[in-house]
């Protein structure tokens, strides 16, 4: 096999030329968090193309119907961006505790879709969004495609599109690691939901690190959907929770204290999504 | 005084904020070759057969080495001087892997990508033996560590030690109260920011340097000597920077494989251990099961103890047959007990080594004996600050291990000042709250030694030297691992000399222009090389006021020396650089000092902690919300410095506490906590907001009163927190660490 070439395309011409060019295995580099970790092997054959330098693969559009998101834009750019955080702070959350501060200033959205591991943080919330995905394959033919059936074989991500319709009024993220920050996810939770004169509408949750995917929680989110904020409701919401983990991962040896946990988790999700402390009175209730 | 009590910033700061400073990994020698090392996938395997054709083939590879192509002296890496009597069961590359991560053979290239890439493909025929992972399993496979021969049979225990003071079954038989628990802690990794490194290179007189991130010099110098089977004067050793080792490094672990290689290829050779080899092939903290029964009267004295420890040394014995009886040396200082059982055994294991970590063996037993004196408090529903007070040694108590004087022994200080402090009578209370979020207090007391004596070489040998510019040079084999005794000792040498601590040039540490010294162990630092420099530095000091006196004409007693400078009584004189300058011009020899300190005591340190956590009862996240640390340091020589390590020991405690264990799996022995990523440190964003308190009433033997802080730091740090948890929680929580698992766990939840 030909040793690893490079191609540093500067536009999206470029790039598609380059990707249809090749006839060897071709693989992307973009913040590099996951490729460039040492002890990692790197690909010593076929294309690599650093997608660093393309024009207009960074950035993010909140203005119209529809949430636009380069995927060459890093973490720390979607974590810190006024227009998302206004339309869905649930996914400047998650980009905010994903990684440490050097790791958020290199990683980008589209990496952490394309390598998503099991605990990946952006994911749930893009999930309950109802993310769509703009690829390159590799005919260098552009597609979109829904993020839940997307795998690296579809090609290169250029953009994630969140559809205007599926945005929900409040939404939150929420995560539970070894330690507060810079970790891992053990487990993780999004939720998207309408919430108005004290009831929930429509609610959708998702969880990270419950399975090789995001896993949606359809128990939960009927436990709330139109439903009014109350202890008993509560009471039941985190009923599903600890039967969702039950189902996710049975006889697991994370399950019994997942079970358990998810239930403080669920409580913060909720709070951060409508403005409340996980401290005030109707939380304490509904685990009294 | 000038010097002391000065928060005097670090001396090398500067260098090492600004990246000037070269660590052993940035040095680049002229043909300095690589190396690429090949560790075991086995926990316990013979080598039968290593294939190393395909790594030779490759371009730019010198040689491979493995057990048969390496000395097979045994040799054990713990050993600080030539001839110490030591277990010797490690060997450069052994025909039996005893842990996954032990060395199996080594590439040495023109490059580390080369060697590294050699490495992998060297292919290697390894026959399963029977692993043992667990401590107890351990006991089982026993029999005498050594052959007759003194071939190593790897059989346990490796120390078994045996202690009885008073009458153990008369005290129980009179106890009010009879607490037993059973304590575990973890196996914890050091974690430096620098990874380890060595370097060796032959010289042209046949001898080999080699250039280390060491603890001692000499200690590498006579390891290396063991291993390779060569007179020590064969062997320079100097030390270079260190980017931290907290123990880590006190062992030399790649430096007799690097001098081996650096001989046989008479090239200089560099061996770095990435992040991974450093988690899974140097050393952790022993983990340690603690059995504990208290006996105690209904007042709080305690009338008996009984402990049994077991302690996990890993694959190689290196200095863990010591540690039983270290605990023990540390565990009988701190409290009065009339009558007291110990026995403490060591055994190995097929997982990663064990060895020196800040404290050695302090935090394990302090750990066990302080959660365990809780649980005593709480069912005697007695105020744990209380309970200690009632117990604890006084000044001038004589230990009954040793019979040694403790000092002035102010951890009576350390809890009262403490607890008015942290304003503990009010917020320590019995009984939990309610709710999702629980508070809850905490407190533990700790000693610790001050050196070795009165074990071997407990001396050192300070020399002072005016220079001709007016500063001093400073020759006592010191090594600072970062966290300022260079500064701290610079700044007792230039309090005795009128100089800053600036003024000080350290020599480093080089076993060719050094004296002997044990390096920096046992909180030895400040209290045995700060006297010796004290005493120096007196002797300096006087023999530049004389040579002062014959140069202005006046009586040596009535000349000072401050401001650099030789004083007479109203303010005149002149600077040390001129008397120097004229002494040079002459040539007459300018005063230097040499004196050696003996210690004559191993007084103790002490501390009080107090901490506050609050409890998530739905997630089990435990985190601490406030922290005081109270410490009997008999003077701080630098209060900014000694702040520094206590919070620095509070970092590696809470860790201990709450989060740290590298995981050895109890099934395959592959240890999960190899890297950052999986591995979880107190970071600074868990950390509690911290004050400092110091008692400083005066080590009459110790340096200007001064007595050690580095270890003691840590000590009593998990116990503090881990009885705030179950304080707040009313549990008995006794695994470290408290993971939100355990504590779930332990709320039958």
């Amino acid at each position: 096999m030909m040793p690893l070439a490079i191609a540093v395309p500067a536009d999206v011409a470029e790039l598609r030329a380059a990707i249809v060019s090749s006839m060897n295995p071709v693989r992307f580099l973009a913040g590099g968090t996951d490729m460039l970790i040492a002890g990692r092997a790197l690909p010593e054959a076929g294309l690599l193309i650093d997608i660093t330098r393309v024009a207009d693969m960074a950035f993010i559009s909140t203005d119209g119907s529809d949430i636009c998101i380069g995927a060459a834009t890093t973490v720390a750019t979607v974590a810190s961006h006024p227009g998302l955080r206004a339309r869905l702070p649930a996914l400047c959350n998650a980009a905010a505790q994903c990684g440490s501060v050097q790791i958020r200033n290199r990683a980008t959205i589209g990496g952490n879709i394309a390598n998503a591991a099991p605990a990946a943080d952006l994911m749930p919330v893009l999930t309950v969004a109802g993310a769509l995905l703009r690829l390159i394959g590799r005919d260098g033919m552009q597609s979109e495609i829904l993020l839940g059936d997307y795998t690296p074989a579809h090609g290169l991500i250029t953009d994630v599109i969140l559809p205007g319709a599926g945005l929900l009024r409040r939404s939150a993220f929420v995560k539970l690691g070894p330690r507060e920050d810079l970790a891992i996810s053990r487990l993780n939770l999004a939720l998207l939901a309408d919430f108005q004169n004290g009831c929930f509408g429509a609610v959708r949750i998702a969880a990270g690190a419950l399975s090789h995917a995001p896993l949606i929680l359809s128990f939960a989110e009927a436990a709330l959907s139109g439903r009014k904020l109350e202890a008993a409701v509560l009471r039941d919401f985190l009923s599903t929770l600890a039967a969702e983990v039950d189902a996710a991962i049975p006889g697991r040896n994370s399950q019994l204290y997942k079970r358990r946990a998810i239930a403080g988790l669920g409580l913060d999700l909720i709070a951060q999504a409508l403005g409340l402390s996980p401290r005030d009175r109707l939380f304490e209730e509904a685990v009294e | 005084m000038n010097q002391i009590s000065c928060r005097v910033p670090l001396i090398d700061g500067v260098e090492k904020v600004t990246g000037a400073l070269r660590f052993t990994a940035d040095m680049n020698l002229d043909g300095l070759l690589h190396c690429g090392l090949l560790f075991s996938p086995r926990a316990h395997a013979r080598v039968a057969y290593v294939n190393a054709h395909a790594a030779l083939a490759v371009e730019g590879v010198r040689a491979v080495f493995w057990h048969e192509n390496t000395p097979a002296h045994h040799y054990n890496s713990s050993i600080w001087f030539a001839g110490q009597d030591a277990l010797k069961d490690e060997r450069m590359f052994a025909p039996v892997a005893r842990h996954i991560g032990d060395r199996v053979a080594a590439v040495v290239a023109d490059t580390e990508e080369i060697a590294r890439h050699a490495a992998r493909l060297i292919a290697v025929e390894y026959v399963d033996l029977p692993p043992i992972f667990a401590p107890e399993a351990a006991l089982t496979h026993a029999g005498h560590a050594l052959r007759e021969d003194d071939i190593p049979t790897f059989r346990n225990p490796v120390a078994d030690e045996v202690f009885i003071h008073g009458n153990p079954e008369a005290g129980f038989a009179a106890a009010d109260l009879i607490v037993e628990a059973r304590i575990t802690t973890p196996r914890s990794h050091h974690c430096a920011i620098e990874t380890h490194a060595c370097i060796a290179r032959p010289e042209p007189d046949g001898r080999i340097l080699v250039l280390s991130p060491c603890q001692s010099v000499f200690a590498v110098q006579a390891v290396v000597a063991q291993a390779l089977n060569l007179p020590q004067e064969k062997i320079r050793v100097m030390k270079t920077p260190i980017g931290g080792s907290f123990g880590g490094k006190a062992e030399p672990i790649l430096d007799p494989l690097c001098a081996f290689f650096a001989l046989t290829l008479r090239r200089p050779v560099v061996i770095r251990y990435n992040r991974h080899e450093t988690f899974t092939a140097t050393r952790t903290r022993s983990s340690v099961t603690g059995r504990m029964r208290i006996g105690l009267s209904s007042d709080g004295r305690i009338l008996a103890r009984d402990t049994e420890t077991l302690v996990d040394v890993g694959a190689y014995c290196t200095g863990g047959n010591y540690l039983p009886s270290s605990m023990l040396q540390r565990l009988v200082r701190l409290y009065d007990v009339p009558a007291e059982r110990y026995r403490g055994r060591a055994v190995y294991t097929n997982t990663t080594p064990s060895g020196a970590f800040r404290g050695y063996g302090s935090p394990q037993i302090h750990t066990v004996a302080e959660i365990t004196l809780d649980i005593a408090a709480r069912r005697l529903r007695m105020d744990p600050v209380i309970l200690r007070l009632r117990n604890l040694v006084g000044p001038g108590a004589i230990e009954p291990l040793q019979g040694l004087d403790v000092g002035n022994a102010r951890g009576r200080d350390c809890l009262m000042r403490g607890a008015a402090a942290f304003d503990w009578s009010a917020r320590w209370q019995i009984g939990t709250g309610a709710g999702r979020w629980r508070r809850g207090v905490g407190v533990a007391a700790a000693t610790h030694i001050n050196g070795c004596y009165p074990g071997f070489h407990e001396e050192t040998t300070a020399t002072l030297r005016l220079l001709p510019r007016g500063r001093a040079e400073l020759v006592c084999a010191l090594h600072d691992l970062g966290c300022g005794a260079d500064t701290t000792l610079a700044q007792i040498a230039g309090e005795t000399l009128g100089l800053r601590a600036c003024d000080i040039v350290i020599v480093p540490a080089d076993t060719d222009t050094c004296p002997y010294d044990l390096g920096t162990r046992a909180s030895r630092m400040t209290y045995i090389c700060g006297e010796a420099i004290r005493r120096a530095g007196t002797v300096l000091a006087a023999a530049i006021r004389t040579a002062a006196g014959l140069e202005l004409n006046a009586e040596a007693g009535d000349l000072r020396l401050a401001a650099g400078a030789a004083c007479r009584p109203d303010g005149s004189g002149l600077t040390l650089a001129e008397l120097a300058g004229r002494l040079f011009a002459r040539g007459a020899d300018l005063p230097a000092a040499t004196e050696t300190y003996r210690a004559q005591a191993n007084p103790g340190s002490y501390a009080a902690h107090f901490a506050e956590v609050e409890v998530d009862t739905l997630t089990g996240r435990v985190r601490v919300t406030d922290y005081l640390a109270v410490h009997d340091v008999g003077r701080a020589i630098n209060p900014m410095l000694v702040e520094g390590q206590i919070h620095g020991g509070i970092q590696i405690g809470v860790g201990y506490a709450l989060y740290e264990d590298v995981a050895i799996d109890p099934l395959t022995g592959r240890m999960r906590g190899d890297s950052f990523s999986r591995y979880t440190l107190a970071n600074a964003s868990v950390m509690p907001p911290m004050r400092v308190l110091l008692i400083e009433e005066g080590e009459p033997t110790g340096p200007f009163g001064a007595k050690a802080v580095g270890e003691i730091a840590t000590i009593p740090v998990a116990a503090a927190v881990v009885n705030a948890v179950n304080n707040a929680l009313g549990t008995e929580l006794t695994h470290l660490p408290v993971t939100p698992e355990r504590v779930l766990a332990a709320m039958n939840l």
